[in-house]
């Protein structure tokens, strides 16, 4: 599981590569963390080459929302694969983001 | 050759420089205050501010009344704070406030919307004089409503130095305005006092279940709500893998309980008793292999809008349109809806 995170002037990037489960989530909750503290712009979860996500992996997105919503941004999570895409709507959280 | 009038305003004068540290802490105070009376008051303003009389302005008005002030302390609104409101009846409910904050100079304070005769508009604001304890110094709080602000800035910009100079035609025009301007005021004011009304009565109705006699829309919605109508099927999904809960809004579900036809609440209530069971069979055939264990509150009713299609012949197409509602439409809804079709064509509800 690799993340890379860049920032630009209106925007901070996140990218997801592999499989963000249990195993992974340590590892991506450090690699985060940079992102939580530029969370004053909106914020773009780039899952295009997300492959699977689990519990771990969607309470992670879950912080980035609540950092990213307390300083009044939004988040767009964005080209996730049809099978992440289920996860989310069979957990209701696509309610909880903006999916593009 | 220098006159008594002349040198009496150059004292004046000398005085103001002399007082502007002191004005500026006065200012500055009165903000703070303003600020600690007013910030957690739950008002919506569109201002708040003060400033202190420039020594141009202060030598304008020393020209024209310059004699009515033995001393510079005479003079009331060297420092001026503001509060501009959105609605007119927050103007007499901050004058309350103010005359608890502040020490209320009553022979000089002037509601100036009270001064009009029945039968002439024109500057419609409430000035206070008032003291803060530790000032020599009084200032000028000016209420009004934003409406009545354009009015005076507008009016304060038109050039012309007292009203005596001031086209009749002009006058007229302003003052006619300033009648428009007031019923604007009194309708808005209407217009909040009609909704909160309305907000109260939706909820009594709610409270004693009378769904069907309240037509759905944002405000019932959200009355609906707050008494957990999907909290049991909630709890009940979330059992199947011992899952969290993650409140969510569902302002978004609106449009599609319209959009299946719901016109009251009642029609909602109904709605999610029928399809409750089947919603969780949904979630139970998703969710029961897997080991998701983190839910949002959305889920629920989520999946009563998805077995409600379904069971009602809506399909696919159905399904499309309804993650178009929430999702928006630049996601791939078509592929989901496929996909959630599959996991459901097996279940009961299908064959029903």
């Amino acid at each position: 599981m690799r993340t890379t995170i860049q920032e630009n002037e209106n925007q901070v990037i996140a990218s997801f590569e592999g499989r963000l489960d249990t195993a992974a989530a340590v590892k991506t909750t450090i690699a985060i963390k940079p992102l939580l503290e530029v969370c004053n712009k909106e914020v773009i979860l780039d899952c295009t080459n997300l492959d699977y996500i689990s519990s771990s992996g969607l309470r992670i997105f879950l912080s980035i929302r609540k950092e990213a919503a307390a300083h009044g941004c939004k988040v767009i999570v964005r080209n996730i694969n049809p099978e992440v895409h289920q996860v989310f709507v069979m957990t209701g959280f696509s309610s909880l983001f903006e999916i593009q | 050759m220098m006159n008594a009038s002349d040198f009496h305003q150059k004292m004046l004068l000398r005085e103001y420089r002399e007082a502007l540290p002191t004005l500026v802490q006065l200012k500055d105070a009165v903000l703070q205050s303003l600020h600690e009376m007013l910030d957690n008051s739950g008002l919506f303003l569109t201002a708040i501010e003060a400033r202190i009389k420039k020594e141009e302005s202060l030598a304008g008005k020393l020209a024209l009344k310059g004699t009515k002030y033995a001393s510079l302390k005479d003079i009331t609104d060297l420092v001026g704070a503001r509060v501009i409101t959105f609605y007119t009846d927050d103007v007499d409910r901050i004058a309350s406030m103010a005359e608890k904050q502040f020490e209320i100079d009553w022979d000089n304070s002037v509601d100036k919307r009270k001064l009009h005769q029945l039968d002439s508009f024109g500057y419609n604001s409430l000035h206070y004089i008032c003291r803060l304890p530790g000032y020599d110094f009084r200032f000028e709080l000016q209420l009004r409503t934003t409406l009545q602000h354009a009015w005076a800035a507008i009016n304060h910009d038109n050039g012309y130095k007292s009203d005596i100079e001031i086209p009749k035609e002009y006058l007229r025009r302003m003052n006619r305005l300033a009648g428009m301007l007031e019923m604007a005021d009194d309708e808005f004011s209407r217009i909040r006092m009609e909704l909160t009304d309305y907000r109260r009565r939706v909820q009594t109705l709610v409270r004693n279940g009378k769904l069907d006699d309240v037509m759905l829309d944002g405000d019932a919605f959200r009355s609906f709500l707050q008494a957990g109508p999907l909290n049991r099927l909630n709890r009940h999904i979330a059992a199947i893998n011992q899952a969290e809960i993650q409140d969510t809004p569902l302002d978004n579900y609106l449009q599609v309980l319209k959009s299946l036809k719901c016109k009251t609440l009642g029609d909602v209530s109904r709605l999610i008793k029928r399809y409750e069971e089947d919603a969780y069979l949904l979630a139970r055939h998703q969710l029961g292999n897997t080991d998701l264990d983190i839910i949002s509150s959305a889920i629920g009713l989520q999946n009563i809008c998805i077995v409600c299609i379904l069971s009602t012949g809506g399909g696919k197409i159905g399904l499309e349109h309804l993650f178009d509602m929430l999702n928006g439409t630049n996601t791939p809804n078509a592929t989901l809806a496929a996909i959630t079709y599959e996991q459901a064509k097996n279940l009961p509800f299908m064959k029903s």
